[in-house]
């Protein structure tokens, strides 16, 4: 079994009083709580505390895990020979510290063999799982293969984790930040306890020409200065297959061009839209035919942009 | 194993009753009851408010219902406590679309 120093997560000394180790996790899980912060690790470091805190806080737990000494974190490392035989007869190589820990205490002076809880029905755990999809996977709708640490229990009655590969079908119209729920595919429940639920929490990854704002999507298209002054016909690429759309004459860069039903489907009722933002480019490297018709052209006219920026003359 | 799986968007369009709500969400029916009340659950059209068993709430409850409950455990809050943290998440959430949406529209 791996050593997890409970101590060190939450910052305190081993000998701190049970008010310092609640004011160390209250201040940690402030920090770190995935609805509070944005931080990429956070989840991780919060899970980390919240599991040394459920151990430290109770002090029979507390005093079982001081009988574990204090090892280096991550060091493997034997629990007390007398507690093989009390609870995990079949041994402690592939038992997690925090499994251990959730069956000690909960009906005192039992120990945490299997035998305990026969007689009550237990529900499966719930899952949480980040699903990243492709942009083209969440509009047609995908089957995702998702690896989870379920855990079983085994014929000593002790839980263990063991990866286990769950299939799902995620149909078109999820996006950014959906969550989905799948009852029932979560870790198996005991003594005739229901399965607890899976729950897909949806990321898109970026794509490299269309950004995604719900079920809209946006696509930057660039534009020549004459195209944008004289309007012009452009094939754009959509999710599914290239359209034509028409520029009108004096096009302005910002502009949105709204069209209709093109974004990521729904999975109910209409998809979303796709909109073309114009960008008017100039271009990097004209040669000395092309200045020379830009001078004329500036000759020419009398367009003048900054108008409004002229003294005494309202914005 | 995947074909028959039921999946459930949890967005405004589909609906929950209010014993799934509580077995998912992991919140007592006190707590429930008062959220309710503090108004961080809307009820479907068509409940009888003295018949909870006529209760509907569309499936994004048991998003927000899981988020309370986690809440409550975690940081030791009690219903109004929880209804104030929801309330400000719903308008970080609310915030992060609009930026998302305008950063949509910046050019590169």
């Amino acid at each position: 079994m791996k050593y997890k120093d409970y101590y060190a997560v939450l910052g305190v000394e081993r000998t701190a009083s049970q008010d310092d180790i609640k004011k160390a996790y209250r201040r940690l899980a402030r920090k770190y709580h995935p609805d509070v912060s944005k931080k990429r690790d956070a989840e991780e470091r919060f899970k980390e505390v919240a599991e040394a805190y459920e151990t430290l806080k109770d002090p029979e737990k507390r005093a079982a895990y001081d009988q574990l000494g204090s090892h280096q974190a991550g060091q493997e490392f034997r629990p007390p020979p007398d507690w093989e035989t009390r609870f995990s007869p079949g041994g402690f190589e592939d038992l997690d510290l925090a499994d251990l820990f959730a069956h000690f205490g909960a009906r005192p002076g039992r120990g945490f063999s299997g035998r305990r809880s026969a007689d009550f029905a237990i529900p499966g755990e719930d899952y949480e799982v980040e699903a990243r999809l492709s942009l083209e996977d969440a509009a047609r709708g995908t089957e995702l293969a998702l690896q989870l640490a379920m855990p079983e229990i085994g014929p000593d009655g002790v839980r263990r984790r063991s990866p286990k590969t769950v299939r799902v079908r995620v149909p078109k119209g999820a996006t950014e930040g959906e969550r989905l729920r799948i009852p029932g595919r979560g870790g198996p429940g005991a003594n005739g306890g229901p399965a607890g639920d899976l729950y897909l929490d949806i990321r898109l990854e970026p794509h490299p020409l269309f950004r995604v704002s719900g079920h809209d999507l946006y696509l930057e298209l660039p534009l020549a200065p004459w195209e944008a002054v004289l309007g012009t016909q452009v094939e754009i690429p959509t999710l599914d297959g290239r359209i034509s759309l028409s520029v009108k004459p004096g096009a302005k860069s910002g502009q949105k061009l709204r069209i209709p039903g093109r974004g990521l489907p729904r999975p109910q009722g209409a998809g979303g839209d796709l909109y073309c933002v114009l960008s008017i480019v100039t271009p990097p490297d004209p040669g000395e035919r092309e200045r020379s018709l830009y001078r004329e052209l500036a000759a020419a006219s009398h367009f003048d942009p900054r108008r409004h920026l002229k003294k005494g003359e309202p914005a | 194993m995947s074909d028959d799986a039921i999946l459930q968007f949890l967005d405004e369009a589909t609906e929950v009753a209010m014993d799934e709500l509580l077995a998912a969400s992991g919140l007592a029916r006190a707590e429930l009851l008062e959220l309710v009340e503090l108004g961080v659950f809307d009820l479907r059209p068509g409940a009888r408010p003295a018949d909870q068993a006529s209760w509907r709430f569309s499936s994004r409850a048991i998003r927000l219902g899981r988020r309370a409950a986690r809440l409550r455990d975690d940081f030791g809050l009690n219903a109004p406590g929880m209804a104030l943290a929801l309330a400000y998440l719903d308008r970080i959430e609310a915030l992060e679309r609009r930026l998302r949406e305008l950063e949509c529209q910046l050019l590169r």
